[in-house]
């Protein structure tokens, strides 16, 4: 091998590579830029050393086509003895170029969309650079794009062929939307002479130009939402959309295959070891018995402690009734309520069906609670047993099967889970 | 008779208005430090990952013994509910007693890349309504589910019927398929699996683009130009940009979740026609067996009003009820209307069921 061989392969390396990583440079530089519309507009107006932000920012640009809005107004207007008569003419000269793009008044639409500003729309932002550096005549892509590739960088070739095609239809998108972007405009017009017709009514009269301008406003969104929500825009959104995803893949795929010659961790990788976490996370949850099964103990739990808790209280409650003869019927009704809210977990674990206690179980346990006298301080002291088991066996993996209730719907949920 | 009658001098006076107040307004802006948001005082009692449950503090003791959980969307941030001392629907609700607990989902990021709907809806929002339950050492709670939150707590509320006491959902998208919804018409024809897969998590600027593009000249150009009028006044200037921070500051969107909203939600429309699952679990709205109020915004320009009224149609509780608020997506938190009817209605529908 020559050294001039190694010399051009060396070149052709760090062109492609400046190539590639043209449109994220780009991307960078885009998203480091500070603000100036504020500094802008504080010299205009004499104005500094305020704080820039994004509100100032939208304003200022609001302001500005505002202010060329009033100044258009003052200019075509003309002045006569009844006011400014005639106005429709004006204000179409005003609004829009001949061909019904922007004139003095800068269609809003042009600016937010792309081709016209990146820096406010996301879909666009870092493509220009790309569309720079990966295709830079369009006109004849279609033709060479289709030629086979061969040799040993065939397969990189044959990306970045597909990395520009793609390209392409996006270009062809973003033309497609315009369009339609264009022809909601002209129906913008259409409208604004219809509400300006109107007015023609004595007291519905416009008098102001922010009058004027809110009308306008009101005629082209009208005109901007039977677009936007009809059937062909629903097309022609999706496409410009999945165009500009395909764009921005190969873009990605480039970088990746180029952060990998260099040794540089790629998204894909890194992408590849999240997925792998969260699925380990689930896993280990699912291990645990699963946030079904943790519900099903802690009710288990709930249940257990509050019957303890009434048990407690109807127990202290019959002494009280022994020795100061005070009734105690109200702890009675304390202790069902909460059973019967503690019934319906189980419920849950069956899914599907409507909240409803078992009876075979329930119905034992009211009349226990139901139960006064010494009866009540046996539940106490059951309770206390059950809760002090139930303690132990925390720190027991078998324990939760031992419950017969909560082992079946756990079996079941987890059965489930590893179904699905 | 001629439409437009300006006057010469009313026309110049008009020129001259808008550009003292332009230079004036330096003065205010100078003047104005960032805003604040979030007034009323309030106690983490949960974390996990970035989400925090949070407990708000009132002047007084909650007198409800069913605490609220306030479950908000993931597409924006929650102080929506709390901005700033007169337009705070928390504030509201707890000088009515109630006792208010709400989820901040936090900034996802690349580690959250993978978090599905399931992670989302049987992950936390099951152990944040758990993490409020033994707070309150409840077995149930109220849950009060907003716009894309409140689809998550129809999800939840379906899936985990014995944990809600009350289900309460605001201007909550029900049907995602209604001919009103533009977004909804945007989103059909877009293939989801190459836009995460492109993207990874959703740029929130690029939600927010989105959102912008359902009213571009009101929201985009209109909005600041009637900022004119209010420059010369800080506390409304302060108002407005306390609203410009919240629409701004817009959290990313977690890749996998938002391919399952949007693919079950969006494009199948699954809430309502049937099919969608949530960790391998078919949701039923009919399984939704609690009492419910579903409160919409008649002038809803992101969830229209017909995709939430829907909901009367599809859930299995006999105890349902139906609020129709006077205004918009945002002005159903922050005008003064709502600050005196949605916060009324809430609390006197659940007084009425405790």
């Amino acid at each position: 091998m020559s050294e001039a061989f190694f010399s051009d392969a060396t070149r052709q390396w760090q062109a492609l590579l400046q190539q590639s990583a043209g449109p994220w440079a780009e991307w960078m530089r885009a998203g480091a830029q500070p603000p100036n519309a504020f500094e802008k507009w504080s010299a205009l107006f004499g104005g500094n050393n305020a704080t820039p932000t994004e509100t100032i920012e939208r304003f200022v640009q609001g302001a500005r086509d505002y202010l060329s809005f009033l100044q258009a107004g003052m200019n075509v207007g003309g002045i006569n003895a009844e006011g400014m008569s005639g106005w429709i003419e004006p204000l179409k000269r005003m609004f829009a170029a001949p061909d019904g793009m922007a004139g003095a008044f800068e269609h809003p639409f042009a600016k937010l969309w792309p081709g016209s500003a990146a820096g406010m729309n996301p879909f666009a932002l870092g493509m220009s650079g790309f569309g720079q550096t990966a295709a830079p005549d369009l006109r004849d892509l279609k033709s060479w794009l289709k030629l086979p590739s061969f040799g040993p960088a065939r397969e990189h070739q044959v990306n970045q062929q597909n990395a520009a095609l793609a390209w392409f239809d996006y270009q062809q998108q973003i033309q497609r939307h315009n369009e339609l972007m264009l022809r909601a405009a002209k129906r913008g017009f259409e409208l604004f002479e219809g509400k300006l017709s109107e007015r023609e009514q004595p007291g519905r009269q416009i008098e102001s130009l922010r009058a004027l301008y809110d009308l306008w406003v009101d005629a082209i969104e009208e005109a901007y939402a039977d677009i936007a929500l009809s059937q062909e825009y629903r097309e022609v959104y999706g496409d410009l959309v999945n165009a500009q995803m395909r764009v921005r893949s190969h873009v990605q795929k480039e970088v990746e295959r180029l952060s990998s010659d260099m040794g540089v961790p790629t998204r894909s990788e890194i992408d590849s070891i999240g997925e792998r976490l969260q699925a380990l996370r689930r896993e280990v949850r699912g291990l645990r018995g699963g946030d079904a099964l943790i519900d099903e103990i802690a009710d288990l739990r709930g249940e257990l402690e509050t019957l303890a808790r009434n048990a407690v209280r109807q127990a202290l409650g019959e002494r009280a009734k022994t020795s100061a003869q005070v009734a105690a019927a109200p702890s009675v009704a304390r202790v069902d309520k909460p059973r019967a809210a503690a019934t319906k977990p189980k419920k849950q674990s069956a899914k599907t069906a409507p909240a409803r206690v078992a009876p075979e179980k329930a119905a034992p346990r009211r009349a226990a609670a139901a139960a006064s006298g010494g009866f009540a301080t046996r539940i106490a002291q059951f309770a206390d047993a059950s809760l002090g088991g139930k303690r132990k066996a925390r720190g027991n993996k078998a324990a939760p099967a031992k419950s017969s209730r909560g082992a079946k719907a756990a079996t079941t949920r987890r059965g489930k889970r590893a179904h699905s | 008779m001629q439409a437009v009658k300006i006057q010469p001098a009313k026309a110049a006076e008009e020129v001259i208005t808008t550009q003292r107040k332009l230079g004036a307004a330096l003065e205010t802006l100078r003047s104005m430090d960032d805003v604040d948001f979030g007034v009323t005082a309030k106690e983490e009692i949960y974390r996990e990952d970035k989400v925090v449950v949070y407990r708000f503090k009132g002047e007084r003791a909650p007198t409800a013994k069913v605490p609220i959980l306030i479950v908000y969307a993931l597409v924006n941030r929650p102080y929506m509910v709390d901005l700033q001392d007169d337009r705070s629907l928390v504030k509201n609700l707890l000088a009515k007693g109630e006792d208010v607990y709400l989820i901040d989902w936090g900034y996802p990021d690349g580690a959250d890349r993978w978090l599905t709907l399931d992670d989302y809806i049987n992950g936390y929002i099951a152990r944040a309504v758990d993490a409020v339950a033994r707070h309150r050492r409840v077995r149930k709670i109220n849950l009060l589910g907003i716009c894309q939150g409140g689809a998550f707590s129809l999800c939840f509320a379906a899936l985990h019927p014995h944990k809600v006491q009350n289900l309460i959902t605001m201007v909550t998208p029900v049907d995602f398929q209604t001919p009103d919804n533009m977004l909804s018409n945007w989103v059909q024809k877009l293939d989801i699996d190459l836009f995460v897969d492109t993207l990874g998590n959703v740029p929130a600027d690029l939600m927010n683009l989105c959102y912008l593009m359902l009213k571009p000249v009101r929201l985009n150009q209109q909005k600041y130009i009637g900022l004119v009028d209010i420059l010369d006044n800080k506390v409304e200037m302060e108002n407005f940009l306390r609203m410009e921070k919240w629409i701004f500051d817009s959290p990313d969107q977690a890749g996998e979740a938002f391919r399952q909203f949007l693919k079950d939600f969006y494009q199948g429309n699954k809430l309502i026609k049937g099919g969608l699952k949530i960790g391998g679990r078919d949701v039923h709205l009919g399984n939704i067996s609690m009492p419910v109020l579903n409160v919409f915004a008649e002038q809803d320009h992101l969830v229209p009003p017909a995709a939430s009224r829907v909901l009367a149609e599809h859930v299995g509780t006999k105890d349902y009820t139906q609020v129709a608020f006077r205004g918009g997506h945002i002005g159903i938190y922050v005008s003064g209307r709502a600050q005196r009817e949605v916060p009324s209605a809430i609390h006197e529908w659940l007084a009425a069921r405790t």
